[in-house]
């Protein structure tokens, strides 16, 4: 092959391929699990009886307390993003595991806004506090499952908001 | 060995979880119980669990786990800088064991460091029990090379192999940052030796059994 088909790329290190020891291997043997197991253990994930409000209001409170930093300028641009992103990133992972899958939806749209968004301003920390209040009605209203036509609108509305942010920063 | 009881052995043969040593470092207790209790149910009866990055280092010296999973963690701890001592600090027992990261982060970019902290497997939470054995599985059946650079020490980076690949030196296009300093260069090499001394050790141990 070639040397000079890509020239700006320059040659930096040297890396060394190593096979380690296969210990879990060795411990474990062979076979997989039974497929009976595998649905044990989903029915046992799904029908989990943890109260999930406690977690959530404490990861509600980060978040608050995120925005309250955000907003009295104690914390600025990716400082505050980061404490804002991982309550809501928690929140994602967290609500359908206990059932909240509604919290869940609403908590990704709120990670990936958080993600993208570019500066830090009034506008942004609204959509935050959009999306924290849907948050707390949904928990406040134990509003379990996918939350049906209420969620659905719920979920439009708040990818609306962070749409009409993004159009709002479109150069014309 | 007769005929119906190699059959049955076939048969009934399954993974001996029971033989294997799990550490969860979780943020959260609700969800340490939860993935704990879906071990067990798949048979894996030794798991420890930790709240923290230092509490985590330190059960992972002291217990040697054949597997770690770890959560994203809340800054100032983080399970990429826990990833990253388990594979480059000096009393680390095993930079090779096997890291499963679970979080709720799935955008490409967190993809991105995560596998450049050294991590084997990301799983996205909310997960299923079904997602979860599969990347145990794939650990076990599909363990991945180590690779050994002045930049990075861990389980080779690419999953796939494009064989359409024109380029001159696939692993000189990315220098993750993270790497990048005197002491985190230093730290990998040394590493990278004692990874090389377990290896040693192993082949050595190995050879005496035969």
């Amino acid at each position: 092959m070639s040397d000079d088909i890509f020239p700006q790329q320059q040659k930096v290190r040297h890396a060394e391929l190593i096979s380690p020891p296969n210990r879990l291997k060795e411990k474990v043997g062979s076979g997989g699990i039974d497929e009976n197991v595998l649905q044990k253990a989903q029915e046992l994930l799904e029908r989990n009886t943890i109260n999930f409000d406690p977690i959530a209001n404490m990861l509600l409170d980060l978040l608050v307390e995120a925005i309250a930093d955000a907003k009295s300028g104690a914390l600025k641009g990716e400082d505050a993003l980061g404490a804002m992103i991982y309550p809501a990133m928690q929140l994602k992972a967290q609500g359908t595991m206990f059932h909240y899958p509604l919290v869940s939806d609403i908590s990704h749209i709120l990670v990936n806004f958080l993600e993208t968004v570019e500066d830090l301003n009034r506008d942004v920390l609204d959509i935050v506090v959009a999306h924290k209040m849907a948050i707390k009605a949904v928990l406040a209203s134990q509003l379990k499952g996918d939350g049906g036509k209420t969620g659905k609108e719920l979920r439009e509305a708040l990818m609306e908001a962070c749409g009409r942010y993004y159009r709002s920063k479109k150069p014309q | 060995m007769p005929l119906c009881s190699f059959f049955i052995h076939k048969v009934i043969m399954t993974y001996q979880f029971k033989h294997m040593t799990v550490l969860l470092v979780e943020s959260t207790r609700a969800m340490a119980d939860l993935t704990k209790s879906i071990l067990m149910t798949f048979g894996v009866t030794d798991i420890h669990t930790a709240f923290s990055m230092k509490e985590g280092f330190e059960k992972f010296r002291a217990l040697e786990p054949d597997l770690v999973i770890i959560d994203w963690l809340q800054e100032p701890d983080n399970g990429l800088e826990l990833t990253r001592r388990i594979r480059s600090d000096k009393q680390s027992p095993n930079p090779f064991t096997p890291i499963i990261l679970m979080t709720g982060y799935s955008q490409i970019k967190r993809v991105l460091m995560a596998r450049d902290s050294g991590i084997t497997e990301f799983l996205v939470k909310p997960f299923t029990a079904r997602a979860l054995y599969q990347r145990i599985e794939q650990i076990i059946e599909m363990p991945r090379y180590f690779v050994v650079s002045d930049k990075y020490f861990g389980p080779d980076r690419r999953r796939k192999r494009d064989s359409n690949y024109a380029g001159t030196d696939r692993r000189a296009d990315r220098q993750p940052e993270p790497y990048s300093s005197p002491e985190r260069i230093k730290a990998t090499l040394s590493a990278a030796e004692k990874a090389r001394e377990i290896l040693r050790k192993h082949t050595q141990d190995s050879s005496k059994e035969t």
